[in-house]
């Protein structure tokens, strides 16, 4: 937008200096400080940081909704001229109107559960505007139709939890948008949501600011998904902004330490770690109670100097449309960046394919989960059994001291393969082999020996520990079990432990609240590797964590699983990090693994129509990449009756290129084509074919 | 070496090697009294009535009383015996007073005298000593066994879980107050059988909370990393899950506690309580309900006073804990 236009067009909404505290027992908290922004008509503003970092808060206090202790502190919001602070909720409801609308992050929890869609929806229309009811119900239809919801109109009949999750977000949009808001705040929108169903959103998104011309706001931590859908980008730092760019600025010419290493520290789509290393931020973001006395990110930054120290940075312009707060941006220049010596990761050593050797071999494996048929008979047992069919058929070879990754939407199956492995699930049918071991049956049947070579990383930091216990008591627990070493050397085996994950001592006995959620996954992955285990199953170990801390705990498996040659199953649904961290990949959908083979060849064609889809769906934190638009249809059948022949026929995009329209796919399970090197696909379109695909987005050349 | 998660600005300081010390723990608790005040109305009222009980007499000086009272002498004979000197209490609870039945309280009586012409006081200060013990030994018994009970039934689920709740779902369909009376007037009424009938009523509450709990924590990843090294169920039941269970336990026993005084008192005023001479809380109630007609409702009156008092502090103090566990939820 040039400055032209932008003196002509007042701003929809101003935020000056906007200063936001919380009241509580130890004094005021100030949360959020010096916060300013504007966002005009048909824009869409992107604010982006690591959690705590203030951004749901500047949120909240645009529509007042602080709770009992939240209040503005200092500064203004101006929404289309007219000022928002310290007014009282019934001159500020007839000030807003309904033309602010916000969108939270879980659509469960946005929706009444005992509610019909249709009338959640014109409830906004009659209560509100007095419209009549048939005239809300056309116009509720004609927007559900405009958020791309198939059958509107069967869908104003249903409850919530009768669709999926991502129809409950296009549901809670569509809400949004019937007043015709003039602002549109969205709070983390995409997160609840698998990669598939976000990239459907973002596009939705992207459609309505353009034809309702609204301004919005979009709250994400997500760098790929603010890259997909912004405008301009508001980088939030420990509640203030930082720097302020337009999209392209921010990731192509970033100013800001911070912004500069929240980019270095996520993985670039199609790199590898052997090819490319993540470097972290050091420390962590500080407590709004604890701020350091200067700049606020003196104690993490690079460049810090005295002068940071002593005083409050101002925000400043150093370019049209680009503000930052740092005293010396314009001496810092990204490209010269050496990260410093204890962030250096370890080069790793690719091990050749001759001589990669199966650790683990998973022949037709099968894991089924019982399910009460609605029949009365199944009340007395004889009713007709039905099953899940959550694993179904899965035949895989891991190889020693490599990484396999599997990625899939959930409800694919991925965890419950990995349970199934561990011991934690029953085993239905097939084979695994754990190096000439039969492994099968609960854990509780299996011999202590076996027990420690399996062990498992957890996707959620805060259920990962027993907040009961200290540190080191539940590393100790693991040595004594195995008796991995004498009683009398447990203590410093559990500080050697400490030390490998990066922690001092002094967090033996540190109780698990007291810890970071990157701290507690450290632990987790230490609790993991104290058996020395030869299989270490990661079920989406960074997931829940911010990108600075996700960086560091993949460093820090790839150094332990270099140092202790493990071997490894990695689940993430993020498939940058998949590719980042594994070797091989498996692509899992209904149960089924679709495709395998080493991880760069799953990246280019020939690739399953499924992982073609998925590489298109993902928010790719670079706005100059272009990406194929490949998007599924529909959701993820239900694993208890799933599709005949090839069960991805319902929403495969590429079926087309079958005779007879597919149909094929509909009756035949898809036969296994080869690409060599261990590369699977199981589709019914020939290898040939397949390799003729344009590739989804051009992997930029390697390199820093 | 730092670590790579270092707070910014100040670092965390680094805490001595040792776990923190008893005093700073007990310190922890009280200033949780200092914090709710309903919890401190609640720890006065109940105080009040725990120094009476240890100061009522010399008994805490003297072992031979200790001995009667494991011995399962009456208290007659304590209370008349040699070494007996009064402390709170004034008198002796077994001494009566010729012509002085029945009086209104005075300076030398200071609640007044029961028809056999005792001191009030003296009875309700020595009563205070069964109840406070009778109360937490029912109540900790019915935790041990409705906890075991609801951990396995929530743990392992499926078949155990539903035979074991129906068991305890039957029991909870009889009237509390008819549990104790058949059970009481099965066994007989003294101590022992007191606890066992309060258990027998209050451990199936107990397993459906401790159940419920468990189905929760169960869930939580730590369970699935202590099954993968192999772990015995009875080690996550109790050792992984039970720990985690405590806050909404020690809520739901001080209610319980207060449950348990007054069901004692109830069982007091039944006749099924201590046998008497006794000074039995209840049974004063009893004693004294037939004078309240005649005008003289001092006995019932501060029977049922000392009765509400332990049972309304015993209330407070788990509202208290309840709104702090929420406050840092």
């Amino acid at each position: 937008m040039n400055r032209e236009l932008e003196k002509q067009q007042q701003p929809v909404v101003t935020v000056e200096d906007l200063g936001i505290a919380y009241e509580t027992r130890a004094g005021d908290i100030h949360a959020v400080r010096d916060v300013s922004f504007e966002i005009y008509r048909g824009e869409t503003l992107g604010i982006v940081g690591e959690s705590g970092c203030g951004k749901s808060t500047v949120a909240f206090g645009m529509v007042n909704y602080l709770g009992r202790n939240g209040k503005i502190a200092k500064g203004n919001i101006y929404f289309q001229g007219q000022s928002l602070v310290g007014r009282t909720p019934e001159e500020l409801r007839t000030l807003r109107g309904d033309q602010i609308a916000m969108v939270y992050q879980d659509p469960m929890t946005s929706l009444n559960p005992v509610l019909r869609i249709g009338a959640q929806m014109m409830e906004v229309l009659t209560v509100h505007r007095g419209v009549s009811k048939e005239e809300a119900r056309e116009r509720c239809i004609e927007m559900l139709g405009k958020v791309n919801m198939p059958d509107p109109d069967r869908v104003m009949e249903r409850y919530p939890h009768q669709i999926s999750g991502g129809q409950q977000q296009r549901v809670i949009i569509a809400t949004a948008m019937l007043n015709n808001p003039a602002l549109l705040i969205m709070d983390e929108p995409t997160t609840a949501l698998d990669v598939t169903v976000e990239a459907a959103v973002l596009d939705l998104v992207d459609n309505l600011r353009r034809e309702f011309d609204t301004a919005i706001m979009f709250i994400s931590h997500n760098l790929g998904v603010v890259a997909r859908v912004c405008d301009r980008v508001a980088v939030m730092y420990a509640g203030e902004v930082v720097e302020l760019a337009p999209v392209r600025d921010i990731f192509a010419n970033p100013q800001h330490p911070y912004t500069q290493g929240l980019i270095r520290c996520v993985p670039k789509i199609g790199r590898s770690k052997s090819s490319s290393v993540l470097y972290p931020i050091r420390g962590r973001v500080p407590s709004p109670k604890n701020l350091p006395p200067g700049c606020v990110f003196e104690p993490r930054c690079d460049y810090a100097r005295e002068a940071c120290r002593t005083q409050k940075i101002t925000f400043r312009p150093i370019e049209q449309n680009h503000s930052v707060r740092c005293l010396f941006a314009e001496e810092i220049d990204p490209a010269a960046w050496t990260p410093s010596e204890d962030l250096m990761p370890q080069t790793l050593q690719a091990i050749p394919a001759e001589e990669r050797e199966p650790i683990l071999q998973v022949d037709s494996l099968k894991t089924y989960y019982k399910h009460a048929s609605s029949s009365p008979l199944s009340l007395i047992g004889l009713g007709p059994k039905e099953y899940v069919k959550a694993v179904d058929d899965v035949s895989f070879t891991a190889m020693k001291s490599l990484t396999l990754g599997v990625v899939g939407e959930s409800g694919c199956g991925k965890s419950t393969l990995i349970k199934t492995i561990i011991g934690l699930e029953d085993v239905t049918g097939g084979k695994v082999d754990f190096m000439g071991f039969d492994l099968k049956g609960s854990v509780n049947t299996r011999d202590m020996s076996t027990i420690r070579e399996l062990q498992m990383v957890f996707q959620n930091p805060n259920a990962t520990m027993n907040p009961s216990y200290s540190v080191g008591n539940q590393l100790e627990r693991p040595l004594r079990r195995f008796k991995v070493v004498p009683k009398n050397q447990i203590r410093s085996e559990v500080i050697r432990l400490l030390r490998a994950v990066k922690l001092d001592e002094y967090y033996y006995n540190r109780l698990p609240n007291q810890l970071s959620g990157g701290e507690k996954q450290r632990i987790g992955i230490a609790r993991a590797f104290a058996g020395r285990p030869d299989l270490v199953l990661c079920d989406e170990p960074v997931s829940a964590l911010d990108v600075s801390v996700q960086a560091a705990v993949l460093n820090l498996l790839s150094e332990i699983q270099q140092e202790y040659g493990t071997t490894m199953m990695f689940i993430a649904h993020d498939l940058s990090v998949v590719r980042f961290f594994s070797d091989y990949i498996a692509v899992m959908y209904l149960g089924k693994i679709v495709e395998i083979g080493p991880a760069e060849a799953i990246y280019a064609p020939p690739y399953h129509p499924y992982t073609e889809s998925l590489l298109a769906a993902v928010p790719i934190p670079d706005p100059t990449i272009q990406q194929e638009h490949v998007r599924l249809s529909g959701n993820v059948p239900s694993p208890l009756n799933p599709p005949s022949g090839c069960r991805f026929h319902t929403r495969c995009p590429r079926r087309h290129l079958l005779p007879n329209d597919g149909k094929i796919c509909e009756t035949e399970e898809p036969p296994l084509r080869d690409a060599g090197d261990y590369h699977q696909i199981y589709c019914h379109i020939p290898l040939e074919q397949l390799r003729e695909f344009e590739p989804v987005f051009e992997v930029p050349a390697e390199g820093r | 070496m730092t670590t790579a998660e270092t707070t910014a600005g100040a670092t965390l300081p680094a805490p001595a090697a040792s776990e923190p010390s008893r005093w700073k723990k007990i310190k922890e608790g009280l200033s949780f009294f200092s914090r709710s005040k309903v919890a401190l109305a609640g720890l006065i009222l109940v105080g009040f009535w725990v120094l009476i009980a240890l100061f009522a007499d010399n008994c805490l000086i003297t072992p031979r009383c200790y001995v009667g009272m494991v011995q399962g002498d009456d208290i007659t004979q304590w209370a008349t015996s040699e070494e007996y000197q009064s402390w709170l209490s004034r008198y002796s609870p077994v001494e009566q007073f010729r012509g002085r039945n029945r009086e209104g309280p005075s300076a030398d009586h200071w609640l007044g005298t029961d028809t056999r012409g005792r001191d009030i006081w003296a009875r309700l200060a020595h009563g205070s000593r069964s109840i406070l013990t009778l109360a937490p030994i029912s109540v900790i018994v019915a935790l041990i066994v409705g906890g075991t009970l609801g951990l396995a039934a929530g743990y392992f689920g499926g078949l155990i879980d539903e035979v074991m709740m129906r068991i305890l779902d039957a029991i909870i369909s009889f009237p509390q107050i008819l549990l104790y009376l058949v059970i009481i007037a099965a066994l007989g009424a003294s101590a022992t059988n007191v606890v066992l009938a309060i258990t027998i009523a209050g451990a199936p509450g107990i397993a459906r909370l401790v159940r419920g709990l468990a189905l929760d924590i169960k869930t939580r990843d730590y369970i699935a990393a202590a099954q993968t090294r192999g772990e015995s169920p009875w080690y996550i039941m109790f050792v992984e899950i039970l720990p985690n269970a405590r806050g909404p336990i020690i809520i739901d026993s001080m209610l319980r506690m207060g449950y348990a005084v007054f069901s004692i008192g109830t069982l007091g005023f039944l006749g099924l309580g201590l046998p008497p001479p006794s000074p039995d809380w209840g049974s004063i109630v009893q004693a004294g309900r037939s004078a309240i007609q005649a005008g003289r409702p001092w006995e019932a009156l501060w029977g049922s006073i000392a009765i509400a008092m332990v049972v309304v502090g015993l209330n407070l103090i788990a509202d208290g804990l309840a709104e702090e566990s929420q406050r840092y939820r």
